[in-house]
């Protein structure tokens, strides 16, 4: 009979009704689901063939001198185990590194985490690095939690929407289909980016800032809000604190002064500002627009100083909401693979680190562990000896590749698990077969919180096996732990681990998942965060400066580049890349232009161009367009035939070391 | 023939049935109606299933280099706006598609046909759901109590079985009739004169549409597909006409822009099949709607007034 699962791709975590082997084999929405009513988006119906793919890993591989030779599991685990156990002996337990991923389960990240932990390091990190750890770090620390603060549902309530940085309806359709459905019923739309996007069209107000131009924009907007007296007297009270320290800030962003900085009319901001702060409840949604910046978390808490500033939390319809891009993003930061957090978000430095001291009957590591990018960096000078990495493909995804791909060939173990032979993990040591999401059981965690179930409802091709499995047999070969039994085990100890999902049974959150804080106050699951209070007691207003981006044009360089994702694709391509109707709908990478620009430099569309930045060069056919504005470039980065990140440079954000990829200058030639 | 059974009979005949034919039916996950493979006539759940029966004629994905020769299937629970679909379809590819036409005539759907109106389907504007063509086609009339029209091919499943009588056959009818009238009328009768090209209708349905391709895929009579080869094998796969590369050649794309896509669609649901093949290319199963997660809803395609926008 058919099963529930989720679909592998967004954030949404849109539920899927998936039929059993030698049933006609396709995949349709599931009707019961409150986050998607049975509708799914193009990657859910058509994306799902890679699972099929017989280019699959089936067994695992050793590399043996540049060929990969087929080996047993047995030998795979003793290899594995026995190498890292080497290394650290050799070189301590900081030589290592882990690098989870945001595309497996709960149990799985959970697992991987403590296995680093348990190994004696905090060198553990995902992909979330590159997308939300400004937002886990940003929110966190103005509200004490980093996740989205109101369900997909409660948009129903929504009376004005405010989109700054994600082009919903390509990267969350679902959710964008949400945002559309409700403006057709009248609702308002406010978008701030730089892209005509196709929310912009239906927009009421269309707000095109520069990019890196965000800080500049949301102060102005907020000068606007505390001029007019817009904002919600009785709420900051009430429940926040830091206003005053905020208003001194934002008094010095008169828009007409920072038209100049964004090029946003003052008028446009005026009405922003007004439809947000009055036509409430109001919501806001951002994605990467935000993030991807060396100022991403101050974006963040930014925006949450917007939100608290006009009382837009706490209530059905308004809110917060980052749009978390892999499907499992948001569970693999609550499960701690973040060099900086434990589960729960506890910090590895606090004190409360030993209740999993006691949980895991361990030591913990003392040091803070290595980033994502810092982990390539390190390995390129030779402090890290082995990395163990899963489901990532961080030579397309990585900012910097140039040094990624050094630091990999400097390794003495490099460890890859997957799915499919990646660019990735063609350069391991040593390659594991994993199974898909269709292939295995356990739990994601979708962008509002809500812990929904996956099951083994394909047999995984070959030798492949599930990620927990892997990782289980390896850690306890090294003696981190006793095997687990399964993943229903493993998020056993996750609820005796996180407070926040400690209510949550595979039993109780099946078939339509629950959102959490699911525990003993709680125990329904939490559609609304904050009505009452926050975490940390009063939300923090935090006042922020607007410093421009790293990167600027000049004589030289005289475009701005953003990259990021088109609706067909997804991240490094491996898995949409493998659907043929997903493949021609995008098949090749492109560069989007203004057909000004693309005049002044005599480029037609269609035409192969160069793109040079300060770190990198890449050939790619140009797509003349007015989806751009005039001195800004996109580029998609899914494409390995020509990788967009060799041209993003090594800025990062000081605080959660995001690297930029929105902000890159460029010049494009014929 | 027409028969009457109660519900009994009805499981001796999936007995019979299953003897012969592998059984499939709808049955519920998690109050998700769906296809699936099933055992025994227990688990049949009747309902509006989450996509039409399609594949068990047109595989999503499936190699076409090979051809097998297809098992005999039973499809128990098919809704007639869905089976009107194959009947449709097969005035285009039967005969012409060798693996439709091998499943088409080793399949046979059991068709149960709706006693009320469903809350968003608007077959009664199409004939309702009493139809002229099937092979087996259920009426559930009263709690213990079916009508059975058959096909004379299948009679020997019938065998013993009571034929209906006069009364139970207008008991019938009239329930049928009185379906149609609950039902609101969308006139589609002259559709394809009525509606035009420069329609505004098409630029704002593009402004929301989200290219999901829901609308065909949910669609029991949308049988357009793509073929790709890969590898060895040649992979024939559902297609959307709502996505660009649908249409996209070496010469360009005819179709560019998403409005005339979607205008493209309608018109070949309303316009050129009709003039070709004498019929609408819809059953009125409002899959497309109930699917769309934008709500473009094909009952204003059809109530629009064209010549007053
Ligand atoms: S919206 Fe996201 S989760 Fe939903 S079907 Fe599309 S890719 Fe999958
Ligand atoms: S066009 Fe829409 S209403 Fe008509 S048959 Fe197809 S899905 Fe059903
Ligand atoms: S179902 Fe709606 S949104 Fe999806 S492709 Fe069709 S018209 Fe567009």
């Amino acid at each position: 009979m058919a099963q529930i699962s989720v679909c592998p791709y967004c954030g949404t975590g849109c539920q899927i009704v998936v039929p059993e082997k030698d049933e006609p084999f396709s995949v349709s929405g599931y009707k019961g689901s409150p986050v998607n009513n049975g509708k799914l988006c193009i990657k859910g119906y058509t994306g799902l063939n890679y699972s099929f793919s017989k280019e699959r890993l089936t067994y695992p591989l050793f590399n043996e001198n540049g060929n990969f030779i087929r080996i047993s599991w047995e030998d795979a685990i003793e290899l594995a185990a026995n190498k890292l156990l080497k290394i650290r002996e050799e070189f301590g337990p900081d030589s290592v590194a882990f690098q989870s991923s945001a595309k497996c389960t709960n149990e799985e990240n959970y697992l991987m985490q403590k296995m680093a932990r348990v190994f004696g390091t905090n060198n553990i990190d995902h992909c979330a690095r590159s997308c939300h750890s400004p937002t886990a770090l940003g929110l966190i620390n103005t509200l004490g939690t980093g996740a989205a603060t109101g369900s997909i549902k409660s948009l129903e309530g929504t009376n004005t929407f405010f989109i700054i940085g994600s082009n919903t309806t390509e990267q969350h359709p679902i959710i964008g289909s949400k945002i559309i459905s409700e403006v057709k019923k009248g609702k308002k739309l406010i978008v701030a980016d730089p892209r005509k996007i196709k929310l912009a069209e239906l927009a009421d107000i269309h707000m095109q800032f520069r990019p890196g131009t965000d800080v500049a924009l949301l102060n102005s907007l907020m000068f606007v809000i505390v001029k007019e007296k817009l904002y919600d007297k009785e709420f900051i009270d009430s429940r926040t604190e830091g206003f005053n320290e905020l208003r001194e800030e934002v008094i010095k962003y008169d828009p007409i002064i920072t038209s100049e900085i964004t090029g946003v009319e003052p008028e446009l901001v005026y009405e922003a500002a007004r439809t947000y702060a009055t036509n409430r409840p109001s919501a806001i949604f951002y994605a990467m627009g935000i993030t991807q910046h060396i100022h991403g978390t101050e974006n963040v808490m930014n925006v949450s100083n917007l939100a608290l500033i006009t009382g837009n939390l706490g209530k059905y319809g308004s809110g917060i909401f980052p749009l978390r891009g892999q499907n499992n993003v948001q569970g693999s930061s609550d499960m701690g693979a973040l060099a900086e957090f434990y589960p729960g978000y506890i910090r590895w430095d606090s004190d409360k680190i030993e209740k999993f001291a006691k949980l895991w009957n361990s030591t913990l590591p003392k040091k803070k562990g290595l980033t994502l990018s810092e982990m390539f960096d390190k390995a390129a000078d030779g402090e890290i000896k082995a990395i163990y990495l899963m489901g990532e493909n961080p030579l397309i995804t990585e900012a910097n590749i140039a040094r990624v791909e050094e630091g990999i060939d400097n390794l003495e173990f490099f460890i890859v698990q997957d799915i499919f032979m990646t660019l990735t993990a063609a350069k391991a040591d040593l390659v594991l077969p994993a199974a898909s999401s269709l292939e295995k059981e356990g739990t994601f965690t979708n962008t509002e919180r809500r812990i929904q179930r996956i099951f083994p409802i394909y047999k995984p091709p070959g030798e492949a096996k599930p990620d927990w499995w892997i990782i289980n047999k390896i850690g306890s070969r090294m003696n981190l732990w006793k095997e687990y039994s399964g993943p229903e085990e493993i998020f056993n100890e996750i609820r005796e681990a996180i407070y926040n999902y400690s209510g949550a049974t595979y039993e109780n959150i099946y078939p339509v998942g629950k959102q959490w804080p699911i525990n003993k106050e709680n125990p329904d699951g939490t559609e609304i965060l904050h009505t009452r209070s926050f975490p940390l007691g009063k939300g923090k207003l935090v006042p922020i400066k607007f410093n421009p981006p790293s990167e600027s044009v000049d004589g030289e360089y005289d475009l701005i580049m953003t990259t990021g994702r088109n609706y067909f694709h997804w991240h490094s391509g491996t898995m949409t890349r493998l659907s043929q109707i997903l493949e021609r709908e995008a098949p090749e990478p492109y560069i989007e232009i203004n057909s000004e620009d693309a005049y002044e430099r005599k480029i037609r569309n269609g035409q192969l161009v160069n793109v040079k930045s300060r770190h990198g060069e890449i050939r790619i056919r140009a797509k003349v367009t007015n989806l751009v504005p005039k001195g800004i470039v996109f580029i998609p980065f899914h494409y390995k035939e020509s990788r967009v990140n060799l041209l993003v440079g090594e800025n990062l954000d000081p605080i959660s070391k995001i690297p930029e990829f929105k902000v890159v200058a460029v010049k494009v030639m014929p | 023939m027409i028969y009457s059974l109660n519900a009994e009979e009805m499981a001796q005949l999936y007995e019979r049935i299953s003897k012969e034919f592998e059984t499939y039916g709808t049955v519920d996950i998690q109050g998700d109606i769906t296809f699936s493979r099933i055992e025994s006539y227990d688990e049949l759940r009747i309902g509006r299933s989450d996509k039409p029966p399609k594949e068990f004629l047109i595989g999503r994905n499936e190699n076409v280099l090979v051809f097998t020769e297809p098992n005999k299937k039973a499809v128990f629970g098919v809704m007639s706006c869905d089976l009107k679909g194959f009947y449709i379809m097969d005035k285009q590819i039967y005969g012409k598609d060798p693996f439709y036409t091998a499943r088409r005539d080793n399949t046979v759907f059991i068709n149960y046909v709706c006693t009320e109106p469903c809350e968003t389907g608007f077959c009664s504007s199409f004939g309702g759901p009493l139809l002229n063509d099937y092979q087996i086609q259920v009426i559930n009339y009263e709690n213990d109590k079916y009508l059975i029209y058959a096909d004379d091919a299948y009679k020997s499943f019938f065998e013993g079985f009571k034929q209906a009588s006069k009364e139970e056959i207008s008991k019938v009818e009239k329930l049928m009739h009185n379906f149609n009238m609950k039902q609101k009328k969308h006139e589609v009768e002259g559709i394809e004169n009525r509606i035009k090209w420069n329609s505004k209708l098409w630029d704002e349905y593009a402004k929301i549409c989200i290219q999901c391709g829901a609308c065909n895929y949910s669609c029991p009579t949308c049988y357009c597909f793509d073929l790709n080869d890969v590898g060895e094998e040649r992979f024939r796969e559902w297609d959307s006409c709502i996505l660009a590369g649908f249409t996209k050649t070496s010469a360009g794309n005819p179709r560019e822009s998403l409005a005339s896509r979607l205008r493209q669609r309608f018109y070949h649901k309303f316009v050129y099949y009709k003039k070709s093949k004498g019929e609408y290319l819809c059953t009125g199963c409002n899959r497309c709607t109930d699917d769309c997660p934008v709500d473009i809803e094909i009952k204003e395609v059809i109530d629009h007034d064209y010549n007053n926008e």
